[in-house]
């Protein structure tokens, strides 16, 4: 299982560029949405293991969120060979989660 | 893996979480499945002060702890569970989630309660649900808050207090639901307006959102108002879709059951925001569960008569 490492100190599109196959989840302290996703990004985890999963609090990267072009949480943002090739704001659940990575 | 259970328990906030400390002090074989994290709506509480041994706790602080003893005691726990069929009509009762089959003896349903959507919203992007998830969004922008419960008000005021540049709070009927000192807190505030007896007609959006129409129902009259972003709070609804065609319920959807948490279903009981009730607190969801867990213990025991 995919465990989901904190980077919030050192996220950056930069940093990304290390990646293959991530998804990096764009959190808030007490958001209740944000609690629900993570549950699902951990569930996704289990099942594909292969790909490397992140968390950044959102209240420490607004930066990097206007880089990205998304304000709200959560957000996944999917990574594949050091690029950023999706963005996806608000609630999925794991089956949706996994369709979409795949569809990538 | 063993997935078979003597008590499967759908829903694990307060009250479905309360039922499986009790059955697994009982000694019984649990497992907790929920669609989101456990907690339920006690996860949108900021501040829970009138929880019995803490003067104030954060509404995820408590349910960290009451999650934290029920795993201790041995329950199994799968959030973020897909549940695709169930049939709780049988002496063995089965749920069919995240492409395992999980039978059990008996079943307490605990699946709460959900935010009521805001029909005329349809696509629109920017309409939500949660101040702390999307406020932040809005900073220095006009937002309309819709429901005049304490929810509305006090996450009105957790909007303004984000930046929000201009805010207005409408309801539909005819005066506000909120405790008077939410009131009080939001209309201190000279960047708010509050109007009751006022709908939200349409929701008029491309890309993104231009206007909303509101509507007097006093008067009649209508008027368009430009917003940047929506915050719905216009109360909860049972979440009982999934048990409609085997449970009793009444007109308002909610499961009909006994003193004693018992349904229709002989091994299927309800506890907490799912039952019709007066009162929906943390306390009262809580003896929800543990009767019902009581219960389901004597029903899986022989011992209901």
């Amino acid at each position: 299982m995919s465990e989901i490492k904190d980077i919030t100190e050192k996220a950056s599109a930069e940093y990304f560029a290390d990646f293959s196959d991530a998804v990096v989840f764009f959190h808030k302290e007490l958001c209740p949405h944000c609690k629900n996703m993570e549950k699902v990004l951990s569930k996704f985890g289990a099942k594909a293991p292969q790909v490397e999963l992140y968390s950044v609090d959102s209240e420490a990267a607004s930066g990097l969120m206007a880089e990205l072009g998304f304000e709200r949480v959560p957000t996944l943002v999917f990574v594949r060979d050091g690029k950023v090739v999706k963005v996806q704001s608000g609630l999925m659940n794991p089956r949706e989660l996994k369709a979409l990575h795949q569809s990538i | 893996m063993n997935n078979h259970y003597d008590l499967i328990i759908l829903g694990g906030g307060v009250a479905g979480m309360t039922a499986a400390i009790y059955a697994a002090r009982a000694n019984l074989s649990v497992l907790i499945l929920d669609e989101n994290a456990c907690g339920g709506l006690v996860n949108w509480t900021q501040v829970v002060e009138n929880m019995p041994s803490y003067k104030s706790i954060g509404g995820m602080e408590l349910v960290e702890r009451i999650q934290e003893q029920v795993e201790s005691l041995g329950v199994d726990v799968e959030e973020a569970a897909c549940i695709d069929a169930m049939d709780l009509t049988g002496e063995i009762k089965t749920v069919e989630a995240d492409d395992e089959v999980y039978t059990a003896k008996a079943v307490i349903v605990a699946t709460g309660r959900k935010p009521i959507p805001l029909d005329a919203a349809g696509e629109c992007e920017q309409v939500h649900f949660c101040a702390i998830c999307d406020g932040a969004a809005y900073i220095g922008k006009r937002v309309l808050v819709v429901g005049g419960g304490n929810s509305g008000f006090d996450e009105a005021v957790a909007l303004l207090d984000q930046g929000i540049a201009e805010l207005m709070l409408v309801e539909k009927m005819d005066r506000f639901f909120a405790a008077q000192s939410a009131q009080d807190q939001l209309a201190a505030r000279s960047n708010a307006t509050m109007r009751h007896s006022t709908e939200v007609v349409s929701v008029n959006y491309g890309d993104t959102l231009r206007s909303v129409t509101l509507r007097n129902l006093e008067t009649g009259g209508e008027e368009s108002r430009e917003f940047d972003g929506i915050f719905v709070f216009m109360g909860q609804k049972p979440g009982t879709d999934d048990f409609k065609e085997h449970l009793a319920m009444d007109e308002h959807g909610y499961i009909v059951t006994d003193e004693n948490m018992a349904t229709n279903l002989p091994g299927v009981f309800a506890a907490g925001d799912v039952r019709p009730k007066k009162y929906r607190q943390i306390t009262t969801a809580m003896a929800d569960g543990t009767i019902a867990a009581l219960e389901a213990e004597r029903f899986i025991r022989g011992n209901s008569k």
